[in-house]
């Protein structure tokens, strides 16, 4: 019954979705995509700071020598020279580089450690919330949190081909899931293609089959929607259809509510895949690992569909031998929309320097990528791709103070977060241990503790 | 004769009077570089470093080049020794889903200590040619597992000249792995992989039979070559301690990720540590003491340390750019930059009985150089000149291949050719 009030008291736009599939608007909530565990966050009263003398690289293709951020109220209050602010603490950044706080779009932090990333029991599992699998305690967080990153979005694994509902979250401490959850974000749903998710013991076992079992899925979604839309149309005196889990998921694919986050390597599977959405109507929001991405530049151009991709992963499995390293950089000449992976949290977590070896293979290949350009890599452009641009991924007044102090250009290898400050709380202090942020998995056993700090010498 | 001749070679060079009889035909001298001889803590700069024979004989600051030498200007960029990657799978994996590329482990059979990757070594792997092209002259690959616990078998020393075999030395060393992600070999616990490992060797000594696995851990038992046990945990890395003292064995540490917390008994017990600098996160309880600056706390107490990355997807598919990367991060937390270099050339060397020929830019060692369009450490930066053996490698790989062809067919402008 919740359901259908919802369905019944929902405005003029939420009817104009039932009737027909939109899928390029994007179209207020409807009840498939409603949030029954909303984010329980809060950012603590930040105090009103001022970072001076930044090179700051803004996000948004801008670099400032010089430069000066005013916080207020956790957000970012005003950006340029000479700022003034009788109130605010000052925080001398002379020497050193500012940027967003890095988005991580492609994480399984929370779920890798404890092998809850993928539900493996059915090829369609479109009916899982990675969230109900989160370990808020997992080192990875605070891992990430180093290395820059101020939001992530936890995938589910590429095993089944309908992996399940993304979560975006904060990587700050907290003891339930909720706490971590980004305020209103949207889910995305996680597909897989290619070598994933065939299965030796059940279907599919072959990449015709993965896009047969997708279609199939599609149809019946469609189905789903009109059923409801029947409904709907009835005002409630019809026959109520039956509320399917992975069916809502599909229908918010089909509606353009659920953005579609897939997982695929080869050019081939890409382009097959992009002709499934468009033969219903829908766009993948961004293709993950794409390895061969930079074969069809041009067609993930016209079809609006970014690439989350790897500098230098290649050849860890036959699909992934295509791999080039200057794959960011064509596909970002070709006008396309780039983002850069870890995905693993054992190999650094290191967004900048994902980026940095991309740009510099790029630059090798005759493409210009400074600094201020490639940093939109690692935040505006996920941030973007998240629907969160007018919240994070820029250094601009209005944003989320979600930002980074770096000790030296965050491109280099030497590099490292000095200072991770989200919604204007100073998260993490390089030069200050923090107890406080020890994961519990520490306490007791012989580790040195949740900061790892040394003194660098460079 | 050679090394006599080679010496008046280098003392003539030195003073400055090079006679033209004395300058092969195939004389090659890298001017005007930056180089980085891992013989002292600073670069030699406007060096001439004169490479002959497949061997470098001399390197002076300022000299001019023999006459008649073939001469490349290195323009003041950072030249280093080929690196040398301590621990790879580099020619016995190339595409872990093609099983016919997967040469690393047995699954079946008796061989134990025996078990000789030497013979699998695949020279025209596409792996290869890209670690070259990163700047690696040298490895050592060694196998992953037999069905004889703890035993993995036998490495061997590669070295990537452009010949029919990249095999430079069989059976540099015996590999054990100990730990809990590995007991299940020896029935699910980690002191059956220790006192395996023990029994074995006491049966070596008085065995009748001399098997593969006698002999290899023969060569163990003599000091001839290392024992190296790729383990993580603390207890592990102080039995691998007192091993080494009751056998009087050489022995080598693969991972350590919680090797800082006994750093003074390795150091006393002169063991070293191949670490990974990229690690930030314990994979495993055995690893839950993991620190980042691993590497910088074994320096600091003494213990000779080689930098690589294990991580499954970077040690030999990425084996030139990861090792240079892990390094790097080894300095971002607090290793002094040379000794990071050291990591990754003289070091391993050492490590592995190869510092004769490798590891350093001296007269007498292999010429095996390369030359950087940057810092080394900085893994943006790129080799431009990779020589092994006095001759410059091809940097050709399946990538550059598969970029020129696709910017081609896309319209791109064709790519700016690499070269000093």
């Amino acid at each position: 019954m919740t359901l259908f009030r919802d369905l019944c008291c929902a405005g003029p736009a939420t009817l104009a979705i039932l009737m027909g599939v939109v899928a390029h608007a994007a179209p207020p909530r409807s009840p498939f995509t409603t949030d029954p565990y909303p984010s329980t966050y809060r950012a603590p009263r930040s105090a009103t700071m001022l970072i001076v003398g930044a090179t700051i690289l803004d996000g948004r293709g801008h670099r400032i020598e010089n430069g000066d951020i005013l916080i207020r109220n956790g957000k970012i209050a005003a950006v340029g020279h000479d700022l003034k602010a009788r109130d605010a603490q000052v925080i001398s950044a002379r020497g050193r580089w500012v940027t967003p706080g890095l988005i991580d779009v492609h994480s399984h932090n929370g779920v890798y450690s404890t092998s809850d990333i993928s539900e493996d029991s059915d090829p369609n599992s479109a009916d899982i919330w990675i969230e109900h699998g989160v370990n808020v305690d997992d080192p990875a967080f605070g891992a990430a949190m180093r290395s820059g990153v101020t939001t992530l979005q936890v995938l589910p694994g590429s095993k089944p081909v309908f992996g399940g509902r993304s979560v975006v979250l904060k990587p700050v401490a907290a003891s339930t899931v909720r706490d971590m959850k980004f305020p209103d974000a949207s889910p995305s749903l996680k597909m897989a293609c290619g070598d994933g998710p065939k299965r030796k013991d059940g279907a599919p076992s072959s990449r015709p089959g993965e896009v047969a079992l997708v279609r199939g899925a599609l149809l019946e979604a469609k189905d789903y929607l009109n059923d409801w839309r029947e409904y709907e149309r009835s005002g409630g005196r019809g026959k109520q259809p039956k509320r399917d889990l992975r069916l809502d998921a599909l229908a918010g694919v089909l509606t353009g509510e659920i953005p579609v986050h897939m997982h695929c390597y080869r050019a081939s599977d890409m382009s097959a895949m992009l002709g499934v959405a468009q033969e219903f109507g829908f766009k993948i929001r961004a293709f993950h690992h794409a390895t061969g991405a930079y074969q069809i530049a041009e067609e993930l151009r016209q079809a609006g569909t970014c690439v989350v991709v790897w500098s230098d992963w290649w050849s860890f499995k036959t699909e992934a031998s295509d791999a080039i390293r200057e794959n960011a950089a064509i596909v970002d000449a070709a006008g396309g929309c780039v983002m850069m992976l870890v995905d693993l949290p054992y190999v650094g977590l290191r967004l900048n320097i994902e980026a940095a070896k991309a740009a510099a293979a790029g630059r090798r290949a005759g493409f210009k990528l400074p600094p201020e350009h490639i940093i939109r890599w690692i935040t505006s452009a996920p941030a973007q791709v998240l629907g969160l641009e007018n919240r994070i991924g820029a250094v601009a007044p209005g944003l989320n103070a979600d930002l980074v102090i770096w000790s030296t250009d965050p491109f280099s290898i030497y590099s490292n977060a000095d200072q991770v400050f989200i919604d204007g709380t100073l998260r993490y202090d390089r030069s200050k241990p923090d107890e406080s942020i020890t994961p519990d998995l520490y306490l007791g056993r012989p580790t040195a503790g949740s900061d790892m700090h040394v003194k660098g010498n460079m | 004769m050679r090394r006599l001749s080679m010496i008046g070679f280098v003392l003539a060079v030195a003073f400055g009077v090079v006679r033209p009889d004395s300058v092969a035909a195939d004389t090659l001298a890298i001017v005007h570089a930056e180089a980085w001889t891992m013989t002292g803590a600073e670069p030699l700069k406007d060096a001439t470093i004169v490479v002959s024979d497949g061997e470098i004989v001399a390197i002076q600051a300022g000299t001019l080049p023999p006459a008649g030498a073939r001469v490349l200007d290195a323009k003041g960029r950072r030249v280093t020794p080929g690196l040398i990657h301590a621990a790879t799978r580099l020619g016995l994996v190339e595409l872990p889903d093609a099983k016919e590329t997967q040469d690393a482990a047995i699954s079946a059979g008796s061989f134990g200590a025996g078990f000789d990757i030497q013979y699998a070594l695949n020279p025209n792997s596409s792996l290869i040619a890209l670690a070259r092209a990163d700047g690696l002259t040298s490895a050592v690959s060694y196998p992953a597992s037999t069905k004889t616990a703890p035993f993995s078998g036998m490495g061997a020393a590669l070295r990537f000249q452009a010949r029919d075999s990249v095999l430079d030395r069989p059976g540099v060393g015996v590999f054990v792995t100990i730990g809990g992600s590995s007991s299940e070999g020896a029935g699910g616990s980690r002191a059956a992989q220790w006192q395996l490992l023990r029994g074995a060797l006491d049966a070596a000594r008085r065995a009748a039979a001399r098997t593969a696995d006698v002999q290899a851990l023969e060569q163990v038992l003599s000091g001839a070559v290392p024992l190296a046990i790729s383990t993580n945990r603390e207890s592990d890395i102080r039995l691998a301690i007192r091993l080494a003292a009751d056998y009087k064995l050489r022995v080598v540490i693969i991972g350590g990720a919680e090797a800082w917390r006994a750093a003074d008994a390795l150091a006393a017990a002169q063991i070293p540590v191949i670490v990974d600098p990229e690690e930030n996160l314990p994979d495993s309880f055995d690893t839950i003491g993991l620190r980042r600056d691993n590497a910088a706390l074994l320096h600091t107490a003494g213990v000779k340390v080689a930098a690589v990355v294990l991580t499954a997807s970077h040690q030999s598919f990425n084996a030139g750019l990861s090792m240079r990367e892990g390094a790097g991060r080894a300095v971002a937390n607090g290793l002094p930059y040379i000794e990071a270099l050291r990591a990754v050339t003289i070091n391993p060397a050492q490590i592995w009985g190869m510092a004769d020929r490798y590891g350093t830019i001296e007269p007498g060692k292999a010429a095996d150089l390369v030359i950087w369009d940057g810092d080394p450490l900085e893994p943006t930066s790129t080799a431009l000149t990779v020589i092994i053996g006095g001759k410059e490698a091809s940097l050709v790989t399946r990538q550059t291949e598969l970029r020129d062809r696709y910017m081609r067919k896309a319209g791109l402008p064709s790519v700016a050719q690499n070269s000093p």
